[in-house]
C-alpha cells in the first residue's frame, strides 16, 4: 500500500473492515430478560475525543434501544462538538477533570463508555463500578502496575455486582479471530512453540501532535497532546501494540513469565513528542520457555506490518485485521460473515447486559495491558524481569492524583535511557566499572 | 626447525599424495605465512595459526600503523613458543592503507587477515590475484556493506579456480560438538525447524581516544568499532557468530529481514570531545561525529526459506546482558545448537572438546596440505550479508528480501582505495531508523 504515512491508523482499520464485508447492523438480539420497565440502555460517555466519538457511534449502531444521555470531557471545545453530534442535553454535559463524577452520579445512566486517555482509566473504571454502571472499557486500561491492580480489583467488584465489562480489544469480538482461536485451542496447529506479533505502522500522523498554546499550563497541554506522554498513553507499545499482544496471550491462554525488550527513540525529536519511544522489540517468554517476537514501530516512512502469527508443531495460524488462516496438517481459511468488530464488541456487551449474563473482560484486558507495560518498562530499563517480580515489587505508580488540576505544572520526565532509567522497585545497583574494556569473551 | 624435522612431524601421508608440491613451492614443507592486521585479534590469530602446525613460519607482517607492525613482530619473537618460526625480515614489514597490496606481492603461501572488517574484500582479491596467489584465513565479518560482501563472493570463486583455501573466523563451524549437533539437526532430530533465537547482547566496547601521530582517518581506523562503514555495527561485527549458527541450522541465509533498533545509551561524549579538540585546534564544538555512528541495539527477525522466523537480539547496553547463545525449535524437539538436543530424540555431546579458534587453523592447514581445500568464502559472505540485511532493515525501517539485497542493493559504504590516505576522516550521521534504502 502506497503512502501509509498519510493514512491514519483508524482510517486504515476502517478501510480494512469495510473491505471484508458489511457492518453487522440490526442483528437479532437475544430475548430480553433485563429491565422489566424499559429495554432502553442509557449511556454516558466519559472522554469525548476521537475514540469516544467513534465508540459512541459504534455503540449506537450496535443495538436498538440505546440512548446517549450524558457526557463528560476535560475540554469545552470537545464537549461542544460531541453535544451537537449526539444531541445530549446541556444539563447532562459536564466539563473538567472531575466531570466523570457527575456522569456517574446520574442514577438513570445504565452504562458508561470510558474513552479518555488511558492514564485516567483505572480511576474512572473504579468509580464507574462503585457507582454500579456497566462499562465499555477502551484499551489500554492502565499505564502502570498500580493502575493494573486498581482495574483488577474493580473487575472483581463488577463481577460481584453483576455488571458487564467489555474492553476495546475488538479482535476478541471479530469473527475470524474467534474462529481461528477455536481451532488453535482445539489443537489444529498442535502444540504452540512460537509466535510473532507486530504493530509496525510507519508514522503516527502529524494530526496527533498538539502544539502548545501560549501560556498553556503543563497538565492541560499534556492531556491535549496525550499520546506522547507515558503517564497518559502508556507509550505506543501499550496504547497500540496491546491489541497484538492480547492476541498472542489469547492463543497461549496464558501470560508471559518473563520479558526482555530492546527499545528506544531514534526518530522522534523535540519537546512536542513528550517522552515516549518510537520502537520496541520484545522477547516474551511464555510458560515452558516458549519465546516469541513482538515489535512495534512509529517512524515516518517505515514499512507497515500489523498482524499475528502463531506457530505450532502441526501448523501455523496467520491472523490480521482482514482475515485468518491456518496452514499445515489441518488447513483452514475463514470464509464466514465478516463483522465490524468495533460495533460487534458493543453488540455483545449490550446483549450480555440485556440477557442478564454480563460479560466481564476486565481481568483479561488488564492482563494484556500489563503484558505491554512490562515490555515498555523492560525497554526503558533494558532489563529482563519476571512478571511475578513486576507485580510484587515494581511500585511504579503513574495514576493521576485525585487533586490533579489542568493548571498544575508537571515537568515531563526525561526520555528513558537504559542505565540511567531507574526501574521502580529495583534496588539501585552499585555502578559497575567503566564501560568498555573489551568485547566480551568469544565462545 | 629444519625442513627434515617438519616433514617427520607431518608424517608420510602428505608426501605420498604429493599435494604439497602442487600447492606450495616445490620441495618445501614449510607454509610461509603473511600476517595482515597486527592488533588484538590478529595477534591471537597468528599464534593460533602457528600453533596449528609446526610447519608454519611467519615471513611478513603488515598493519595500517607502522608501530603496530613493528611491535607485532617484536612481541611474537619474544614469545618462546613461536620465536623460532618468526622470520620476518625488515623489508617484509609493511604499513599504510595499501599495506595489503605490498603483502600480496611477497612469497607468502597463506595470509592471516585480521584488520578492520571493511577492507577484507579488497585484501582477499589482492591476495588471490597476486603473482603467487595466497591461501587465506580471514577473521569475521568479511565486510561492512553489501559491496564488500560481493567482493568476497568474487574472491571465493577465484580461490576455487586457483586452488586456494579460504577459512574464516566463525570458529563455531569448527567445534566438534557443534558439528555433531548440527549433523543431527540436519538429519531431522528435532523435526521441521519452526523457530529460533540468537543473542549477543553484552556490555560496552572500548573507545580509543589516543591519536598521537595519526591523521583523522587513521584515528577512525584505530577506533574502528564505532563507525558503521568500518565495523558494520555490532550486529555485523559480533552477533554474526550467532547469526551464522542460525544460517548453518537452516543450511543457507534467510529470505527476508525485518528489524527495529536504535542508539539509546551509547555515550562516549567525554572521550569524543577530547578527540575533537585534538583534530580541531582545541575546539570541541563538533564533537558528536567522534562519538561514532553505530547503534547500541537491534532486535531483528530473520525469515528463512521454509517460513520459520527467528529472533536476533543484539547490541551493547547497561541492562541485563544476553550472553551469546542460540536456540532452535523444531516440530519434534529443540536444540541449543551447541551440544544438546531435547525432545523426541534426546542427545548430549560427549566427545572431544576443542577450541574452535585453534581448530579452524588446524582444519585450514590440513586442507592445504591434503589438497582437499576448504573454501568458506561464499558462506562467510552470505553470513556477513545476513547481518548486514538485519542492520539495513533496522536503519531503513523496511522489510528487505535476500534477493534484493544480494542483487539490487547499491549499498557501498567504504571509500574507494584511492581515497584512503592519511587525512580527514570519513563521517556519516547516526541513522534515524528511516534511512533511504539503497
Amino acid at each position: 500500500m502506497a503512502n501509509k504515512t498519510s493514512l491514519t491508523r483508524r482510517q486504515f482499520l476502517k478501510n480494512s473492515a469495510l473491505l471484508t464485508g458489511s457492518l453487522a447492523l440490526g442483528g437479532v438480539l437475544p430475548r430480553s430478560v433485563w429491565a422489566a420497565a424499559s429495554n432502553t440502555i442509557r449511556v454516558g460517555v466519559i472522554g469525548c475525543g476521537n475514540r469516544g466519538t467513534g465508540a459512541t457511534k459504534n455503540c449506537l449502531a450496535s443495538s436498538k434501544g440505546v440512548q446517549i444521555v450524558a457526557a463528560a470531557d476535560v475540554f469545552p471545545i470537545q464537549m461542544e462538538k460531541f453535544k451537537k453530534a449526539f444531541s445530549v442535553p446541556d444539563n447532562r454535559c459536564f466539563v473538567g477533570l472531575d466531570a466523570y463524577k457527575a456522569v456517574l452520579a446520574l442514577a438513570d445512566v445504565d452504562m458508561v463508555i470510558l474513552a479518555t486517555p488511558p492514564g485516567f482509566r483505572p480511576v474512572h473504571f473504579a468509580a464507574a463500578v462503585e457507582a454500579g454502571k456497566n462499562v465499555f472499557l477502551e484499551k489500554p486500561v492502565a499505564v502502570c502496575p498500580a493502575g493494573i491492580n486498581m482495574v483488577i480489583a474493580a473487575s472483581q467488584k463488577a463481577a460481584e455486582k453483576k455488571l458487564a465489562v467489555v474492553a476495546g480489544t475488538q479482535r476478541r469480538h471479530q469473527a475470524h479471530y474467534v474462529e481461528a482461536m477455536k481451532r488453535i485451542h482445539g489443537g489444529d496447529i498442535g502444540t504452540i512453540v512460537g509466535a510473532q506479533c507486530y504493530w509496525n505502522m510507519g508514522g503516527l500522523g502529524g494530526h496527533w501532535v498538539k502544539k502548545r498554546e501560549p501560556n498553556e499550563p503543563d497538565v492541560a497541554w499534556q492531556i491535549r497532546n496525550w499520546y506522547y506522554y507515558t503517564w497518559l498513553s502508556g507509550d505506543h507499545v501499550v496504547e497500540q501494540h496491546v491489541h497484538n499482544i492480547d492476541v498472542v496471550n489469547w492463543a497461549f491462554n496464558a501470560l508471559p513469565d518473563s520479558v526482555h525488550s530492546l527499545a528506544g527513540r531514534q526518530f522522534r525529536k523535540g519537546e512536542v513528542f513528550g517522552n515516549i519511544f518510537d520502537h520496541f522489540g520484545t522477547e516474551f517468554f511464555y510458560p515452558g520457555d516458549i519465546r516469541t517476537i513482538s515489535t512495534c514501530r512509529q517512524i515516518d516512512g517505515t514499512d507497515w506490518r500489523v498482524c499475528e502469527r502463531i506457530v505450532g508443531t502441526k501448523g501455523i495460524a496467520n491472523l490480521d485485521q482482514s482475515n485468518a488462516s491456518i496452514s499445515g496438517e489441518k488447513p483452514w481459511k475463514f470464509e464466514g460473515q465478516a463483522t465490524d468488530p468495533y460495533v460487534q464488541e458493543h453488540t455483545d456487551l449490550i446483549a450480555s447486559i440485556r440477557s442478564g449474563t454480563p460479560l466481564n473482560e476486565g481481568q483479561r484486558v488488564a492482563e494484556s495491558t500489563l503484558t505491554a507495560i512490562m515490555a515498555r518498562e523492560s525497554g526503558y530499563s533494558q532489563r529482563q524481569f519476571n512478571r511475578s517480580w513486576f507485580m510484587a515489587k515494581c511500585d511504579l505508580n503513574l495514576v493521576p492524583p485525585a487533586d490533579l488540576k489542568l493548571t498544575d505544572s508537571k515537568p515531563v520526565p526525561a526520555v528513558a535511557v537504559p542505565g540511567k532509567y531507574q526501574l521502580p522497585g529495583l534496588p539501585v545497583e552499585v555502578p559497575k566499572k567503566k564501560q568498555g574494556k573489551g568485547k566480551g569473551k568469544k565462545k | 626447525m629444519s625442513t627434515t624435522s617438519t616433514t617427520k612431524t607431518l608424517g608420510a601421508a602428505a608426501l605420498v599424495t604429493g599435494a604439497m608440491n602442487t600447492v606450495h613451492a616445490a620441495g618445501s614443507g614449510i607454509i610461509k605465512v603473511g600476517w595482515l592486521g597486527c592488533g588484538g585479534r590478529g595477534s591471537g590469530a597468528i599464534r593460533q595459526c602457528l600453533g596449528a602446525d609446526p610447519g608454519t613460519e611467519v615471513i611478513a607482517c603488515a598493519d595500517l600503523f607502522e608501530h603496530k607492525a613493528m611491535s607485532g613482530r617484536e612481541k611474537l619473537i619474544a614469545d618462546p613458543k613461536y620465536k623460532d618460526r618468526v622470520k620476518i625480515k625488515d623489508d617484509h614489514i609493511f604499513h599504510g592503507f595499501d599495506c595489503h597490496e605490498k603483502l600480496a606481492q611477497t612469497e607468502c603461501d597463506l595470509l592471516v587477515m585480521a584488520t578492520t572488517p571493511a577492507f577484507r574484500g579488497r585484501q582477499m582479491l589482492a591476495a588471490l590475484k597476486a603473482p603467487k596467489p595466497k591461501h587465506i584465513f580471514t577473521e569475521k565479518p568479511i565486510a561492512s556493506d553489501v559491496a564488500g560482501c560481493r567482493l568476497v563472493m568474487e574472491a571465493a570463486k577465484i580461490a576455487t579456480q586457483k586452488n586456494r583455501a579460504i577459512v574464516c573466523g566463525t570458529q563455531r563451524r569448527h567445534e566438534f560438538r557443534r558439528v555433531e549437533t548440527l549433523k543431527r539437526i540436519h538429519a531431522g532430530a528435532i523435526g521441521e525447524l519452526l523457530a529460533g533465537q540468537c543473542y549477543w547482547f553484552g556490555g560496552g566496547i572500548w573507545y580509543r581516544s589516543d591519536s598521537e601521530g595519526m591523521s583523522e582517518l587513521e584515528w577512525q581506523c584505530h577506533n574502528w568499532y564505532h563507525f558503521t562503514w568500518l565495523s558494520g555495527d555490532q550486529i555485523v561485527e559480533q552477533a554474526i557468530h550467532d547469526i551464522d549458527m542460525m544460517n548453518w541450522c537452516f543450511n543457507g541465509p534467510p529470505k527476508k529481514f525485518m528489524a527495529v533498533g536504535g542508539r539509546q545509551s551509547r555515550d562516549y561524549s567525554e572521550q569524543a570531545k577530547e578527540v575533537c579538540k585534538k583534530f580541531n585546534n582545541g575546539s570541541d564544538a563538533n564533537w558528536e561525529k567522534y562519538n561514532g555512528n553505530i547503534w547500541d541495539h537491534i532486535f531483528g527477525e530473520m525469515e528463512y526459506a521454509n517460513g520459520a522466523r527467528c529472533t536476533a537480539f543484539t547490541g551493547h547496553g547497561p541492562g541485563t546482558g544476553r550472553p551469546s547463545a542460540e536456540k532452535l525449535i523444531g516440530s519434534k524437539g529443540a536444540s541449543d545448537c551447541t551440544d544438546t538436543i531435547k525432545g523426541e530424540n534426546p542427545w548430549t555431546y560427549q566427545g572431544e572438546q576443542v577450541n574452535g579458534q585453534d581448530q579452524e587453523h588446524i582444519d585450514l592447514i590440513k586442507s592445504i596440505r591434503s589438497g582437499n581445500l576448504l573454501n568458506e568464502g561464499q558462506r562467510i559472505a552470505e553470513t556477513t550479508l545476513t547481518a548486514i540485511g538485519l542492520r539495513t532493515a533496522a536503519y531503513t525501517g523496511k522489510t528487505i528480501s535476500w534477493d534484493w539485497l544480494l542483487n539490487a542493493s547499491k549499498q557501498d559504504l567504504v571509500p574507494p582505495q584511492g581515497k584512503l590516505k592519511p587525512g580527514p576522516g570519513h563521517f556519516e550521521p547516526i541513522s534515524t531508523g528511516c534511512d533511504k534504502l539503497v
